[in-house]
């Protein structure tokens, strides 16, 4: 591929790199893992960008291509994780309005989504970019009924693993 | 308030502060290998199919392919080795139709599908080319009990001492082993796609069939 559209291709990737991290935030439990899911998605998103043709938006197409890797392509190496070590570093942010109750039950929260399936997770991703369900069950291939009835069932999860 | 309403606040505050990777370091990245599993199936199905057309040239070069040409029944074996080349051709086809329709832009069910599709087509492809082989080797144990003039003459042999039942109990003993060792190189490959390679992809998949009764 030449080496103008890889030139667009690593800028826009470098602009909206957040969403892809995001994804790499709730499907992997440290640092290592996290970068190794990142490089994956984007050699993922830069095989897929001849394809590309700017009929959708670059955050739109590169969020689907994102979540089918993190779901279906990604292989996971084995590795020891330390899940509390990472979260610890990723919330050490916006120390003057640290509110340390609140901090931990963020914690557990964020703990709680990492326990939940491949699937799970790509709702709870959605849902927590504001996706609408259409989407939601557009981007899964599953029907918009069943994507509520899906997410009213993980947020009922989240409340066992909570609160056991 | 809800769990998620309350984690979602956080996504959005805290959403933005994750540590940047600079142009140059995605610029390496785009050159690192991938270790996708589409790659790997890839790499795994090549191997199968050359396995196979390996071994079938193996063993047309072998001792015991060479006595069947000897017995000039070219008539059976010529269409046999044709149907060979007609599975390999059939399924790599087939490989490589499916294959070609995975797109990591499609939904995300319909890309595990394309992916399972791509794999069964090389199950069917080693079940195809096992049974082929089982087939194969019976018309050979079939043929050389008609026309081999040494098999001829040492069943006959057997047949003065009173034991024959026994040479006929060891001649299919040692085509079950044959078989045996192929089913279990079948198994093995098995083994090796869809216990390690795709557990994960089968498990989500299955998770959103059931989501969509």
């Amino acid at each position: 591929m030449d080496s103008v559209m890889e030139k667009s291709f690593v800028q826009l990737l470098q602009e909206n790199q957040n969403l892809i991290h995001k994804i790499c935030r709730l499907y992997t439990n440290s640092e290592d893992a996290h970068k190794d899911l990142f490089q994956e998605i984007t050699i993922q998103l830069w095989k897929a960008y001849p394809k590309f043709r700017g009929e959708s938006k670059f955050t739109t197409w590169a969020y689907r291509v994102g979540l089918n890797t993190a779901i279906t392509l990604y292989r996971k190496k084995s590795r020891t994780v330390n899940t509390i070590e990472f979260d610890n570093t990723l919330h050490k942010i916006n120390q003057e309005e640290y509110d340390y109750e609140e901090e931990e039950h963020l914690k557990l929260l964020y703990q709680a989504v990492h326990q939940l399936n491949d699937i799970d997770k790509a709702l709870v991703f959605m849902y927590l970019e504001d996706k609408d369900y259409g989407e939601i069950a557009e981007t899964l291939g599953i029907s918009e009924v069943n994507a509520r009835v899906k997410m009213n069932r993980i947020k009922g999860k989240l409340k066992k693993i909570l609160n056991p | 308030m809800e769990p998620l309403d309350k984690l979602k606040n956080d996504w959005k505050k805290n959403g933005g502060n994750y540590p940047k990777f600079s142009e140059q370091e995605i610029y390496a990245m785009l050159h690192k290998r991938s270790s996708s599993i589409v790659k790997w199936i890839l790499v795994i199905s090549m191997l199968e199919f050359v396995f196979w057309l390996v071994l079938s040239f193996v063993l047309r070069d072998s001792s015991q392919m060479q006595k069947v040409s000897n017995l000039h029944v070219s008539y059976i074996t010529l269409p046999l080795e044709i149907a060979n080349y007609v599975i390999i051709l059939f399924f790599v086809t087939i490989f490589y139709r499916n294959y070609k329709k995975i797109k990591v832009t499609d939904n995300a069910r319909k890309l595990m599908q394309n992916i399972l599709r791509t794999k069964k087509a090389v199950t069917h492809y080693i079940f195809a080319i096992i049974t082929y082989n089982f087939i194969g080797m019976m018309v050979v144990f079939i043929l050389f009990f008609m026309y081999d003039p040494e098999l001829i003459k040492m069943v006959h042999e057997f047949e003065e001492k009173g034991n024959v039942g026994w040479f006929y109990l060891l001649y299919i003993g040692l085509a079950l082993i044959a078989t045996a060792i192929i089913l279990l190189v079948y198994w093995f490959f098995y083994r090796l796609i869809y216990g390690l390679l795709l557990k994960r992809l089968k498990r989500n998949y299955d998770e959103l069939k059931k989501l969509d009764f």
